[in-house]
């Protein structure tokens, strides 16, 4: 099949798509702030080791390319926990240990190994930024609802005439799933996402 | 060779990640260093608003209680953070509280450090603020803060660890007590004089009662009066005796029959009747009961009904207890003239029948029947606890020590 740039695009959408960062959703999505940090980290993440591996990977052997990409996230990943320590404490602790794995995330790898490993640095970063915002918007989303919903707050201020009528379930972690998987279900409705990538991959 | 260069290209990344965490770490370390310093004091900041810093002085002071663990002094000369805890009768869990204090000895700020059972014990969120912000702004005395309904074991508890932080610093001379007017002081002394009053509740009364309560458990009645400049206090129990204190906490009944009279008198009108269900529960328990006389007692304690009866020629006393365990409990206690249990029942032991069932094997009528022989020389009070039924069995410990009471001042009026 040949690999389109609108493929590469469509194909950067992991949460809507594949699933691939639902964990990171269920984790970080209830409350905004969380949302917004966790977002934030996965994007700077995903664009910064999509722009050095797409520079090295001509120089980097086939066999050593594995072992190099995890180090050179995990890098980013140690350098973004280090700042978001400094300015935003708070969402640090918010996000707990889900931060630091994120260094082993499949989002970022899987990016960083099919996208920016066979393209120069302009298709990586475009695919980079495209499936972080998109990561960030769903995990927004899912927040806004759960933490709404389920905690009768909004960016961590109580909401007092829902207090009474708040869903517990939802802010837990069988909340975040059941929210995340509504809240694909309609992205793909109203998008139609996985039919064109269906169509594109009978047209291979 | 793969190998090597493998390798070294590893160690390059690792490089130039670690001399660029390195050179970030120079910057963002006091940052987080800052912030983690900032995050420790963020429990005291909770109690202490505008604080900026704290000195632990926990070392240096004398008189400390149990339940004081951490005292501070704000740096910036705000006044001091002390934490406290306290246990509730409902859990084990302790109730940690943190008291700011301003140099004034007035309170600023107090905050639930943690408490193990909130989940379980209806402080949301929003009961939980307006609690708090009754006591800003009182001294030691905490005149004017009351109990939550609902919530009692609890907010008690709470108002217990602020009263000992407060100590701690009046105990130091780091702040001035709090002066109580008599109307505190003696309402105060209700759980002293009247300790089988329950959860005493204000009631209308005029003439020179200037404060009525009524007990909840139907023990009795407690009122504040005023004879000249003086006040009193005057408790009232279930079979209508009267003693009347002043704030020193002095029985000074033979001094000021006027007022105990007038205080019975308002007792015996508002007094709900528990003789005849004494009676009637004699009827069932004890074959051929006769001649039962009701008693009056002296005790203030959670009996409100007392009577003596003969079966045969042998008289038995018995004892109307309404103690309180996890709910309203009713306990029935007849005593020989020996002073032995001869029967010990209750309308309901365990709230509910099938909890009590499941205790090991243990019964409601082998419970019962463990009682019966036990004098006051031997009762532990031990005899009458289930380990996971707390509650209930320490209000029937508690209205079989009342009932031996009752009797001991019983006999002691007959000798």
């Amino acid at each position: 099949m040949k690999k389109t740039k609108t493929s590469y695009l469509l194909r950067g959408t992991p949460s809507v798509l594949l699933v691939l960062g639902a964990g990171f959703v269920m984790a970080s999505s209830a409350d905004i702030r969380a949302a917004l940090g966790m977002g934030a980290a996965v994007l700077l993440s995903m664009l910064l080791s999509s722009i050095v591996v797409s520079a090295l990977h001509k120089v980097i052997p086939a066999y050593a390319k594995m072992p190099a990409y995890l180090l050179i996230i995990t890098g980013f990943v140690s350098l973004i926990s280090m700042l978001m320590q400094a300015w935003f404490p708070l969402v640090v602790d918010m996000l707990g240990v889900h931060l630091a794995t994120l260094a082993v995330s499949a989002v970022v790898y899987r990016d960083a190994e099919e996208v920016a490993d066979h393209n120069g640095e302009a298709t990586s970063i475009k695919t980079a930024l495209v499936t972080g915002i998109f990561f960030t918007v769903v995990m927004v989303a899912c927040a806004l609802i759960r933490e709404v919903l389920g905690n009768a707050t909004i960016w961590g201020q109580p909401i007092a005439f829902l207090e009474d009528y708040k869903i517990s379930a939802l802010a837990g972690a069988f909340g975040g799933y059941l929210v995340l998987a509504i809240v694909m279900a309609v992205i793909n409705k109203l998008t139609g996402l996985h039919h064109h990538i269906e169509e594109k991959e009978d047209n291979c | 060779m793969k190998l090597v260069k493998t390798l070294s290209i590893l160690l390059v990344i690792v490089i130039i990640f670690g001399s660029a965490m390195f050179a970030l770490d120079l910057y963002t370390g006091p940052i987080i260093d800052a912030n983690n310093a900032g995050a420790a004091n963020d429990r005291l900041n909770a109690a202490m608003p505008g604080g900026t810093g704290y000195e632990d002085i926990t070392a240096t002071l004398s008189d400390l209680p149990a339940s004081v663990t951490e005292v501070y002094r704000e740096t910036s000369g705000l006044g001091y953070v002390i934490i406290s805890s306290g246990t509730t009768d409902y859990s084990t869990l302790p109730l940690v509280v943190a008291v700011g204090v301003d140099l004034e000895g007035k309170i600023c700020g107090v905050n639930i450090d943690s408490y193990g059972d909130a989940a379980g014990n209806n402080w949301n969120t929003k009961l939980t603020q307006d609690y708090l912000a009754t006591y800003i702004g009182q001294d030691s005395t905490l005149a004017d803060v009351t109990l939550i309904a609902g919530v009692t074991y609890s907010s008690t508890a709470f108002k217990n660890a602020v009263a000992d932080a407060m100590g701690v610093l009046i105990a130091n001379d780091m702040i001035a007590a709090g002066v109580k007017s008599d109307l505190q002081i003696l309402t105060e002394l209700v759980p002293t004089v009247a300790p089988g009053f329950v959860k005493p509740a204000e009631v209308t009364a005029s003439g020179n009662i200037q404060l009525a309560l009524k007990a909840e458990n139907g023990a009795g009645f407690a009122y504040v009066m005023g004879e000249g400049d003086a006040s009193f206090l005057a408790v009232v129990n279930a079979t209508g005796a009267c003693k009347i204190y002043d704030v020193e906490g002095t029985d000074v009944t033979a001094a000021h029959e006027a007022l105990a009279t007038e205080a019975k008198a308002h007792a015996s009108a508002n007094q709900t009747d528990y003789l005849a269900a004494l009676t009637t529960k004699i009827g069932r328990v004890m074959a051929d009961a006769t001649d039962i006389t009701a008693l009056e007692l002296d005790t203030f304690s959670s009996i409100v009904s007392a009577v003596s009866f003969k079966v045969g020629d042998a008289t038995y006393y018995g004892f109307y207890s309404r103690s309180y365990g996890f709910h309203q409990m009713d306990v029935f206690v007849i005593i020989d003239e020996n002073g032995a249990i001869a029967k010990l029942d209750a309308t309901q032991f365990i709230f509910e029948k099938e909890y009590f069932m499941g205790f090991g094997g243990m019964n409601e009528t082998e419970y019962k029947n463990g009682f019966v022989g036990i004098t006051s020389d031997t009762w532990t009070g031990e005899e009458a606890i289930i380990a996971t039924a707390t509650m209930t069995s320490n209000a029937v410990k508690q209205s079989t020590t009342d009932a031996f009471a009752a009797f001991d001042s019983v006999k002691g009026g007959e000798a």
